[in-house]
């Protein structure tokens, strides 16, 4: 049987990370932390042991949100990264960190006091792809010099020759 | 008028930054390139003209994520804070940084290529109960350690006598 093993990272590549147990659960947490901490309406997180996780390459960035927590992020991009309660043996990754998000869809959802009112209906507002009519060009050129990190393990990163 | 200044920042309160117009074009974006820096679903924005756009403490680190966009951040902290287009005038902010993000519902969605299959889902998932219900003596705990910036401009940050 192959052995657990799920990868992620941040969005520039310097800091790597592995998981080698199946998510425990996987949440979004709506407080006001979470949100702040993450730019966001919520943050997104799916846990495992603390033992089965593994930074692969480079070093997390902590700040401690709290005396009972830390939350790890990258240095150089600003991705958030991790989420730990310290007295816990368990550590979450932020679910967009992963190589493939989609495979920790969450289950439950806390810290409802702080949930924005309209965020249930997010789904439903008119959508377009990046590549709409009129953005091809731009979407091209990104395409052309993007810098993020692959969404899989690399041996070498950045790749040789590319400008940062 | 007080509506013409809306302030934000980081989670550490490294950063913080004021908008002296009323910000256009809310939206989340769900492209990978988005997920992959928030650590999350999609991206929050909402954009002003730079000029409108004002630091009022601490720098924003930066990341190119391709030679067409800078994202910005907290070195300290990494909160994802800003996005733009080096050729476009304005700058967006991320609505979760903003001190009062509800005041901001998104009005599109973006990328939707990216748009994770179960996205409509989230707001239907359990979770009746607040940080305080759920864990009372951890929630107190946070909070009375809490090192989060406050939501709203402070004269003096850190606040004297508070360890980080």
């Amino acid at each position: 049987m192959a052995k657990t093993r799920v990868t992620g990272g941040c969005q520039c590549g310097a800091v790597r990370y592995a998981l080698h147990a199946p998510f425990s659960n996987s949440s979004i947490c709506h407080c006001r932390m979470c949100q702040k901490a993450f730019g966001a309406f919520y943050a997104p997180l799916a846990g495992v042991p603390l033992d089965s996780f593994e930074v692969t390459r480079g070093t997390l960035a902590i700040f401690r949100s709290s005396d009972a927590v830390e939350r790890g992020f990258c240095r150089d991009c600003g991705t958030p990264l991790t989420f730990r309660f310290l007295a816990e043996p368990k550590i979450d990754v932020s679910i967009g960190s992963l190589d493939d998000p989609s495979i920790a869809r969450p289950v439950i959802q806390y810290g409802i006091e702080a949930r924005i009112a309209w965020v249930g209906d997010l789904d439903e507002l008119p959508g377009e792809i990046t590549e709409a009519p009129g953005s091809e060009a731009r979407a091209e050129f990104i395409k052309r010099t993007n810098r993020q990190h692959p969404d899989h393990d690399t041996d070498r990163w950045p790749p040789e020759g590319a400008g940062r | 008028m007080a509506s013409d200044r809306l302030s934000g920042g980081c989670q550490c309160g490294a950063v913080r930054y004021a908008l002296h117009e009323e910000p256009g074009d809310p939206h989340i974006c769900h492209c990978r390139m988005c997920q992959k820096a928030f650590g999350s679903f999609f991206a929050p924005l909402t954009g002003v003209p730079r000029e409108k756009f004002e630091l009022t403490r601490g720098e924003l680190a930066t990341f190119m994520s391709s030679d067409q966009a800078e994202r910005g951040f907290c070195r300290d902290c990494g909160t994802p804070l800003t996005f733009r287009y080096l050729h476009s005038p304005r700058i967006a902010v991320s609505i979760g940084s903003l001190d009062e993000p509800e005041k901001i519902p998104p009005a599109n969605q973006y990328g939707i290529e990216g748009r994770l299959s179960w996205f409509a889902g989230l707001a239907k998932l359990p979770g009746e109960k607040s940080t305080e219900d759920d864990n009372p003596d951890l929630a107190g705990r946070i909070a009375a350690s809490n090192h989060q910036h406050p939501d709203h401009d402070t004269a003096e940050w850190p606040l004297a006598g508070k360890g980080r």
